[in-house]
Order: structure tokens, then C-alpha cells, then sequence
């Protein structure tokens, strides 16, 4: 055996190599090969089937930051991101604390009740929530007969409530989802560790801020990094509930980036590869600062 | 699992502790029903008649026939409920080969230039979808791909995301099996396949959730890529629903009853096992 | 014990999926082709064409009843409708088959928006093919319809619907409140605000409701003052008079209660049309089967032509579509023949017109069509008024003005202004920031301007 020994160390080698080369070459061939693309895209201007170099080759990126309407994307998409992921991440984390309790009975219920909306396709639940908040629609029929208000809201006709529904229903849809990842990193966490907490005193706030958050800190961090690609991403909720509008108040950046693509027949697709690269630069930065400040271990 | 601790408290302790919990009750029902509202809505709204949807009622009609009847006549229901079957299938369980094969790799054959080289396809993760949808359908229409299940698939196929949760989930893979598989004189393939595979079910459990969910719900590239009717999915289909001057809610509703069932069954069979794939993701 | 077995599964089913992999190259082609063969088979045959289409509820029922009139000249013939979600699903198509240049991939034939057409031909000219000698009488055809698909002195669309704006009112509230129908025909837009406020406070209905995403209105009200937001392909709505006008009496209307602004289409057409909200909608004809669908309104409504600012009768055209060869065709010769035979006013255009009318609620721009008895049939729920030979004769009326590529881009801009403007803000500037906007999208192609 000894004597096979490195042979077996490279044939070991290269298994390893081997194992991850197909996921890696298709990444390569899937991704990279489409962004080096769509990076010379961006370079260019015209129509998609006569692409010109831009004159200057900056155009589209120049262009970007004068253009009012990328702008109101982006403070959307910062809107939705500022309000919506905090609310949601601990509501999710409120949620799994809560059937993190022995005691508690109906667990499994509870956990798939607050999952299921994980389980409904984008376009379904865009199309439900749209249908609950129409002018004449159950949210405002409740609501009226309740005498809460006098008259009917147009929900999606004015950008304030507009932008409240979509924040609601990107809560709705994934709260459930980070729950399940908090759950799970609330069972990695030695029941113990609580026990004693409680006899050294501390109540349930203390035990939640001092305890469970800095263990929880990694599985906190992945799920920030995955609602902030997400949102920042976010594209389905804004074409299906209120297509951008009303007058384009609701717009996200990858809504606006693919009405630049394909829709309203000005197809502009350097533009919306360079602004495509303005989201990639965001994303990449903001997923730096996550890890930097979440990277307790090394 | 933590029965034991409860085994010595008293029966009056067990009432009190649960009375304690009453405001814990209050806060999961409450949310529950929120969570399971529209999608009880949805069923309703299947029941009725188009009006009768678009102004909110609540309760079950006596439509279902007739929006049954106008959704196939309308719609190819059959069709497009297989394709999306097939195509989700395929691409799950391929995408499952692949991501778990290179998250394997990833950890346990891990060095310096590798966890480099994982970093960097992380970046992949970071690009909204429409900047590269060009490329990629220039490829696939060059390739002859166009309506085969390669297009639909292939840039799904292998995802930062799933490497990354298999790669994570690796961890909980004692190495010391690995050495005594080697012990055994098994190959380093068969090792993948007859140890780590039936170890890490839970992971595969959990990612078969993930991806099958995500290829059946997938719009924006299929729509691009399967260009003909007979290639239709689910969700393209709800998308004909709800275009036009006059959408029909009753009969919209029902097509999107039809598109969530599959994923809430499969979500209901794997919950245990997802639930677990999450937690050895998460240590 | 029990982890071997699963094991064993697991790896079975592993085993499975890359056996399915392997085949599933074969799999995934028989599935296709198993599905797809009559299609292929289909493009072999000289008696198939294809073509995408999107409203199962309007174009398609208009698209078979033309298969079903050409099949009285070739039995054979059979057309291979591939249901689109919207109009865009055609342009995202074009823009795709474009950035790889083959057009193989389309359909022989697209339905195609007529607001676009001038920009996609434009900018993919190999993607089109002319109609120019096919067998039809284009004089036949409303000229404002006509000039839409007439590009560069050639035809290369034959039309399907028609785009005429109707107004019609609910003429038990009208009475309700004090007013009648005929007040309504040839009146200024003062003297619709006032009626409007009447109908309001007696009946709680909107006398007007629009879609306020999009600016169909000022668009319609210029029109019938026979102006157009463009000129010499520059936006100029912002230092036009009339426009500024009308956007005062847009804003005015909504004040008063008297516009329902609805946010979205689907708020419009479910809920301020369907949901009963209104007394009054004006818009292209195609919206008359959604006015429809309220079951109990049946009778009370009549058309008539749309109030102007000097109070003439007005006509403007919105929407529509038209149908367009691709570079894909290969049998051309087959696919101008169906066309000059169905909707190209040939043997079978009476038949298709007849029948896109009875199941799709489709009207021609084909004059000699309006003739028929169909057209002419009293509507019982437009109070039995010959509504849809009125609509091609008010059709012919419509004053072509001067289109942009920049058409929708234009509109979703208005919409903007007119929010804000609502909203308290200044008229002038709000236009002039909505017209900068589009000049900017404009600029996008020519760095030269920037």
C-alpha cells in the first residue's frame, strides 16, 4: 500500500478536479461566457441586429447617470430593499425562535403553513395578490365593511400604496423561506447552551440578543447576502403586480434593464447590458461588506 | 427529540408552560393564516365566475366545470403540464449530479486553489439574468437547441447557488469514511456514489426541492427558447391566461391552481428531509 | 441495513437520471419531436402555415375563422397558430431572432402591432417580407389603417382589426341624470364635464374612465383634433397648444370627478368597466366585448363619435394590429394567397370578416365588409344599434397624423406628466420634463446628440 502511496495522493488529485470540472466548466461556458459578452454589448449601441461601437465606447455607461428614469429604479429597488429585508429577515428570525420551542405543539403545522408560500410560482403569486388588491377587491371589500375606510383604495393606482403591496407580498412570499434557514441553524445550536442561560438569569430578549444572534451570525449573513441579490434582482414582482407603475413610480432596475432589452419596441440593448454591470458592481459590493462584517471566524 | 428534558416535569408544570405559550399560539396562527390566506383564496377563486373573482369573494362558487371545461378547451393543459414535468424533472436531477459531484470536490478535495477558484464562480450569481439572456439564445439558436429540453436546461444546469450548498453541506461528511472506503480498495467515483450519496439524502432531499421548484416556475428563458406550442409550460401558459383584453379570473385561477399543485406536493413529500438538508447547510 | 437500502435506491435513482441523461438527448428530441412531428412534418407540407397570435378571445377566434374560409379553396389547409401572451412576446421574438440574424426560428407569419411595425422594419429589415403583389385592392382598406403597414412605398401588412375609437354611454344614466345620447354626439369637452358632473352626483358613475398608465386619451383626443404629439419625428407635445389643452381638460375631468383614472389595465378593464363603475368609455372599438361582459347592462348602452374642444364630431383610431410575413416563409406564394383570399378582401373575406366579427368581437378596416348582413344586425346590447357598420363608416373618417417608433415611450411619458400634474405640479414644466425623457430614449442609438 505504502508504496503506491503517491500515486494514490495524485489519482486523488485529480478525482477532485475531476468532480468539480463539469459544474465549473458549465459556469464557465453558462455565465462567464454570456457576461464577457454582454460586457462588449454594453459597448455598444443600436438595435440587436446591428450592434455599432458606441462613440465614445463609455456611452451606455455615461449615459446611465443621466438618465432619470434608471435613477428612480435604483432609489425603488433601495427602497424596497431598505424596508422590505430588515422587516422580513426578523419577522423570519421572530418566527423561528418561536417554533424553536420545545413545548410547543403543532410545529410541523406551523412550519408548513408559513412555508407554503415558497411553494407558489412567481407569476401565480403576483397574480393573486394583484386580484386581492384591486380597486373592487377583497382587501378593499373587507376593509369597507369593517368601516375603515369610506372608499374604495386604489391600491395599485397611487406609487405610495403601490409600493407598500409589493413590500407585502415580497414578504409574504419569502419570509417563510429564511425561516427555514434560521430554523435549521437554531437546531445546530446545543439546547444547553439555553439551559444555562436561564439559570445564569437571563430572560428571553437577553438569551435571544447575547445567544442565539452570534450563533446564528453565519446563517444570518448567508440569508442577508441572498435577500439582497435577491431584491436587488428583483424583477417579477414589479412586472407582474403593478408592471412599474403606476407611471413607472415602482419600476426596479432589472424591470427597467429588461424594458430596455426587449420592450416598448426602443430595444436598447447595450444600454441594458451596461446597466446590467451597474447591478452586477452593486450586488459584488454589498456582498463584500456583508461578509466583512458578518466574518467572525478567520 | 428533546422529550427527556420533559419527562420529570409534572403534569401542572406541562399546563402552565402551555398557558405561558398562549401569546407564541396566538402570534403562529395568525401568521399561518396569512401565509395560507391568498393560497386559500386562489382555491376559492378557481370555484368562480370571472366577476364574482374580481370582486373579491370569498367563498367557494359553482364555476369549477365550466372554468375546467373553457381551461382545456382554451389551453393545452395536458401538454403543457408534461413538458413542465419533464423538462423540471431532468433538470433536477442533472442539476443534482452535477452540483453535488463539484460540492464534493469542492470540500473534501479541497486546497488553496480551489476554494479560490469557488469563490470566483460565486461571482456568477451576481449578474441579473436579462444581460446574459442575448448571449445565451444566440448560443442555444446556433446550437439547433431551439425547443429541445437542452435549451430549457443547460444554463441551469450547474448553479453557485447549489455548489455552495453542497459544498457547506460537506462538511457534515466524516472523512474518516472516506479512508476506510480507500482501505477497501473503492475508487474514488464509487466512494461518491455508494458512500457520500446515500449519507447526504437530506442535502439532495432539500436541493431537489430547490431546483425542481425553480424549473417549474421558470418564465423569462423558457419563454425565450420554446418557441413552439408544442413545447409550452405551465407557466407560459398562465401567462396566455392573463393576457389579452378580457382575462377570465375564474378559469386563470384554476390554470394557476394547476401550476402550483405539483411543487406543493413535492414540497410536502420531501419536508423532513428538506428541513434537514437546510440545517447542514446552515452549521 | 436500512442505509444500504437507501442507499441502493439513491444510487438507483441516480443511475436512472443519468440513463435519462444519456437519453434524455434522445428523450428530450422524442419528446419534441413526438410532440413536434406533425410540425415538422407540417413544414414540409405546401398546405401549413404558422403564425404567432396573441388573445385567444379576439385575434385567434379571427385567425380561425380565416383558416376555416381558406379551407374552401384548399382543403388541405391548415394554420398552425402559436398563442402568444401579448403583442411583445412577437417583438421580444424579433429582437431575439435578430441578435443571432436567423429569422428561421420565426413563425411564417407574425400579427403584429401597428405602432411598431415602422420601427422593426427599420431595424431588421431582413426579418420582412414585402406583400406588395399580392391580390388586393389596399383602397379598399381605411387610409389611416393602411398607412401604418405601408412602409417606404411598400405594403407589407394586411390588416386584421380596426382600431376606431367609439364612445359609448349608458343611456339610462344619462337619462338618470337629467341628459340624453343625443347631447353627446358633436359636443366640446366644457360641455362633457358638465354633463359628467350631473352623472356623477345623480348616479356615482364616472362618465369616463382611462387606463392612466398609458396615454391612450390625449393620444385619441389629439387625434380627433387632427393633430399628432410628433412632428417631423421629433417629440413636440410640450410646446403644442392644443396638447396643453387637453391635458388641462384631462386633469380638469379628473377633478371633477368625472375620470376614473384607473391604474393599470386590468383595473381598468375589471374594475372600473366590469366592476359597473362607469357610465362612459371611450376608447378603440376591440374594447366593446369587455363592455359586454356585464350581463345586466344589456341595452342601456349606445356608441356615437368622440367630443372635441370646438365640439365637432370626432374620430381617432387606437390600437390594433396587422399581419406580416417573415423571412422565414417559404411558401410565400401560399401564404399571400391566404392572405388576399381572407383578410386582403378576396373570395373569403366576407366569410372570415363574418365570423372574426361573431366570435371574436373583430371589426375590419375593409369597407365592402360592413355591408353585410352581419355588420348591419341591430345589437341588442348596444340598445339594438347597427354598432359595427357605424364603426367601419366612422373608421373611414379617421385622419391619418403623423406616427413615431417613439409612440409608447412617448405615452408612458404623458402618463407621468399627467400623474404629477394631478398631483399639483406645473403643466408646462411637468411636459417639458416628459418630453426631454423621450428626446433622451431617442438619443439612446446616436452618441452624436449626447
Amino acid at each position: 500500500m505504502k508504496k503506491k502511496g503517491m500515486s494514490v495522493l495524485a489519482k486523488q488529485h485529480a478525482a477532485g478536479w475531476a468532480f468539480l470540472m463539469p459544474a465549473t466548466l458549465l459556469i464557465f461556458v453558462m455565465s462567464f461566457y454570456p457576461m464577457v459578452q454582454a460586457f462588449l454589448m454594453s459597448l455598444k449601441t443600436g438595435s440587436s441586429a446591428r450592434l455599432k461601437w458606441a462613440n465614445p465606447v463609455s456611452f451606455n455607461y455615461t449615459r446611465m447617470f443621466s438618465d432619470k428614469l434608471f435613477m428612480r429604479s435604483v432609489g425603488n429597488t433601495f427602497l424596497y430593499l431598505v424596508i422590505q429585508v430588515p422587516i422580513m429577515l426578523i419577522l423570519a428570525i421572530l418566527l423561528a425562535q418561536l417554533l424553536n420551542n420545545k413545548d410547543l405543539k403543532f410545529k410541523g403545522l406551523f412550519r408548513t403553513c408559513v412555508f407554503l408560500p415558497c411553494a407558489t410560482s412567481l407569476v401565480s403569486y403576483a397574480l393573486i395578490f394583484k386580484s386581492l388588491f384591486a380597486t373592487q377587491g377583497l382587501i378593499n371589500s373587507v376593509l369597507s365593511n369593517m368601516h375603515i375606510i369610506s372608499k374604495n383604495i386604489n391600491w395599485l393606482g397611487n406609487p405610495g400604496t403601490a409600493r407598500f403591496v409589493i413590500i407585502f407580498a415580497l414578504i409574504w412570499r419569502w419570509t417563510g423561506y429564511n425561516m427555514v434557514f434560521y430554523l435549521a441553524g437554531l437546531q445546530n445550536i446545543e439546547y444547553s447552551v439555553y439551559e444555562a442561560a436561564h439559570i445564569d438569569g437571563a430572560n428571553g430578549w437577553k438569551t435571544f440578543w447575547y445567544i442565539t444572534v452570534p450563533l446564528l451570525k453565519p446563517v444570518i449573513v448567508m440569508t442577508f447576502i441572498m435577500s439582497i441579490n435577491g431584491t436587488l434582482q428583483l424583477f417579477d414582482e414589479s412586472v407582474n403586480l403593478t408592471k412599474g407603475g403606476p407611471a413607472n413610480t415602482t419600476i426596479t432596475m432589472s424591470h427597467y434593464i429588461y424594458n430596455n432589452s426587449f420592450g416598448q419596441g426602443v430595444a436598447n440593448f447595450g444600454y441594458a447590458c451596461a446597466m446590467s454591470f451597474f447591478v452586477f458592481i452593486l450586488v459584488a459590493i454589498l456582498a463584500a461588506i456583508n461578509l466583512k462584517v458578518g466574518d467572525t471566524r478567520d | 427529540m428533546t422529550d427527556s428534558v420533559q419527562t420529570t416535569t409534572g403534569k401542572k408544570n406541562k399546563s402552565m408552560t402551555q398557558r405561558r405559550l398562549i401569546p407564541t399560539y396566538i402570534f403562529l396562527v395568525i401568521f399561518s393564516l396569512f401565509s395560507v390566506f391568498p393560497l386559500y383564496w386562489m382555491i376559492t377563486a378557481a370555484t368562480n365566475k370571472s366577476l364574482e373573482v374580481a370582486q373579491g369573494k370569498i367563498w367557494f362558487g359553482t364555476n369549477l366545470a365550466e372554468n375546467f371545461t373553457k381551461l382545456i378547451r382554451d389551453e393545452a393543459l395536458g401538454t403543457s403540464m408534461w413538458n413542465s414535468f419533464f423538462y423540471a424533472t431532468v433538470q433536477m436531477l442533472l442539476c443534482l449530479l452535477i452540483c453535488s459531484l463539484a460540492g464534493y470536490g469542492f470540500e473534501l478535495y479541497h486546497d488553496k486553489a480551489k476554494d479560490k477558484l469557488f469563490a470566483f464562480l460565486l461571482l456568477g450569481m451576481m449578474i441579473p439574468q436579462v444581460a446574459t439572456m442575448i448571449p445565451l439564445f444566440r448560443m442555444m439558436s446556433g446550437g439547433k437547441l431551439l425547443n429541445t429540453v437542452w435549451a430549457f436546461i443547460l444554463p441551469q444546469l450547474s448553479t453557485p447557488f447549489m455548489i455552495m450548498m453542497f459544498r457547506q453541506n460537506s462538511r457534515n461528511f466524516p472523512p474518516d469514511i472516506m479512508e476506510a472506503a480507500r482501505l477497501d480498495g473503492l475508487s474514488e467515483i464509487r466512494i461518491f456514489f455508494s458512500m457520500y450519496m446515500p449519507v447526504m439524502k437530506s442535502t439532495y432531499a432539500a436541493a431537489a426541492v430547490i431546483t425542481f421548484m425553480n424549473a417549474w416556475n421558470a418564465y423569462l428563458w423558457p419563454k425565450v427558447v420554446m418557441t413552439k406550442n408544442q413545447a409550452q409550460t405551465m407557466p407560459m401558459l398562465i401567462a396566455n391566461l392573463a393576457g389579452g383584453y378580457t382575462i377570465d379570473y375564474g378559469e386563470l385561477m384554476l390554470g394557476v391552481l394547476f401550476c402550483s399543485i405539483p411543487t406543493m406536493i413535492i414540497f410536502f413529500i420531501l419536508q423532513k428531509q428538506f428541513a434537514e438538508g437546510i440545517t447542514g447547510s446552515v452549521k | 441495513m436500512k442505509k444500504q437500502i437507501i442507499s441502493a435506491l439513491l444510487v438507483g435513482a441516480m443511475a436512472v437520471s443519468l440513463a435519462a441523461c444519456g437519453s434524455s438527448g434522445e428523450a428530450g428530441k422524442t419528446a419534441e419531436s413526438g410532440a413536434a412531428q406533425p410540425a415538422n412534418v407540417e413544414k414540409e407540407d405546401d398546405h401549413t402555415l404558422s403564425v404567432y397570435a396573441w388573445d385567444k378571445n379576439f385575434n385567434i377566434p379571427a385567425l380561425e375563422a380565416a383558416e376555416k374560409a381558406y379551407q374552401k379553396k384548399d382543403p388541405d389547409f391548415k394554420l398552425d397558430i402559436i398563442e402568444q401572451s401579448q403583442s411583445s412576446d412577437v417583438e421580444n421574438a424579433l429582437t431575439l431572432a435578430g441578435s443571432s440574424d436567423d429569422y428561421s426560428t420565426l413563425p411564417d407569419i407574425v400579427l403584429f402591432q401597428d405602432h411598431y411595425i415602422n420601427k422593426y422594419v427599420a431595424d431588421y429589415p431582413d426579418a420582412w417580407q414585402d406583400v406588395n403583389d399580392a391580390d388586393i385592392n389596399w383602397d379598399d382598406f381605411a387610409a389611416e389603417k393602411i398607412s401604418f403597414s405601408t412602409i417606404g412605398g411598400k405594403h407589407y401588412g394586411v390588416p386584421v382589426d380596426n382600431g376606431t375609437v367609439i364612445a359609448a354611454y349608458r343611456t339610462d344614466l344619462l337619462k338618470e341624470a337629467g341628459h340624453s345620447i343625443d347631447e353627446m354626439t358633436g359636443i366640446t369637452w366644457d360641455k362633457f364635464d358638465e354633463i359628467g358632473k350631473d352623472v356623477y352626483e345623480k348616479t356615482g358613475k364616472y362618465l369616463l374612465c382611462m387606463d392612466g398608465d398609458g396615454n391612450d386619451l390625449p393620444y385619441m383626443m389629439m387625434q380627433a383634433e387632427g393633430k399628432s404629439q410628433f412632428k417631423d419625428g421629433k417629440p413636440v407635445f410640450a410646446d403644442d397648444d392644443t396638447f396643453k389643452q387637453i391635458i388641462g381638460v384631462i386633469a380638469k375631468l379628473q377633478q371633477d370627478n368625472v375620470l376614473y383614472l384607473a391604474n393599470d389595465w386590468s383595473d381598468y378593464t375589471d374594475q372600473a368597466i366590469q366592476g359597473d363603475m362607469v357610465a362612459g368609455v371611450i376608447n378603440g372599438n376591440w374594447i366593446i366585448p369587455t363592455i359586454e361582459q356585464v350581463k345586466d347592462n344589456s341595452g342601456k348602452w349606445e356608441i356615437t363619435s368622440m367630443p372635441t374642444l370646438s365640439g365637432e364630431e370626432g374620430y381617432a383610431s387606437n390600437g390594433g394590429s396587422s399581419l406580416y410575413l417573415t423571412a422565414a416563409c417559404k411558401k410565400p406564394d401560399l401564404a399571400k394567397d391566404f392572405l388576399a383570399y381572407t383578410f386582403g378582401g378576396g373570395e373569403g373575406a366576407q366569410a372570415t370578416y363574418d365570423e372574426a366579427l361573431t366570435k371574436g368581437g373583430v371589426i375590419t378596416t375593409f369597407t365592402p365588409a360592413g355591408g353585410s348582413d352581419v355588420y348591419n344586425q341591430g345589437v341588442e346590447f348596444f340598445n339594438n344599434q347597427p354598432i359595427y357598420s357605424q364603426i367601419v363608416k366612422m373608421g373611414a373618417n379617421v385622419k391619418p397624423v403623423e406616427q413615431s417608433d417613439y409612440h409608447y415611450p412617448a405615452r408612458e411619458q404623458i402618463a407621468s406628466a399627467i400623474q404629477n400634474i394631478i398631483g399639483g405640479a406645473d403643466v408646462d414644466s411637468s411636459l417639458k420634463d416628459a418630453q426631454d425623457q423621450v428626446v433622451f430614449q431617442m438619443n439612446s442609438v446616436t452618441s452624436e446628440a449626447a
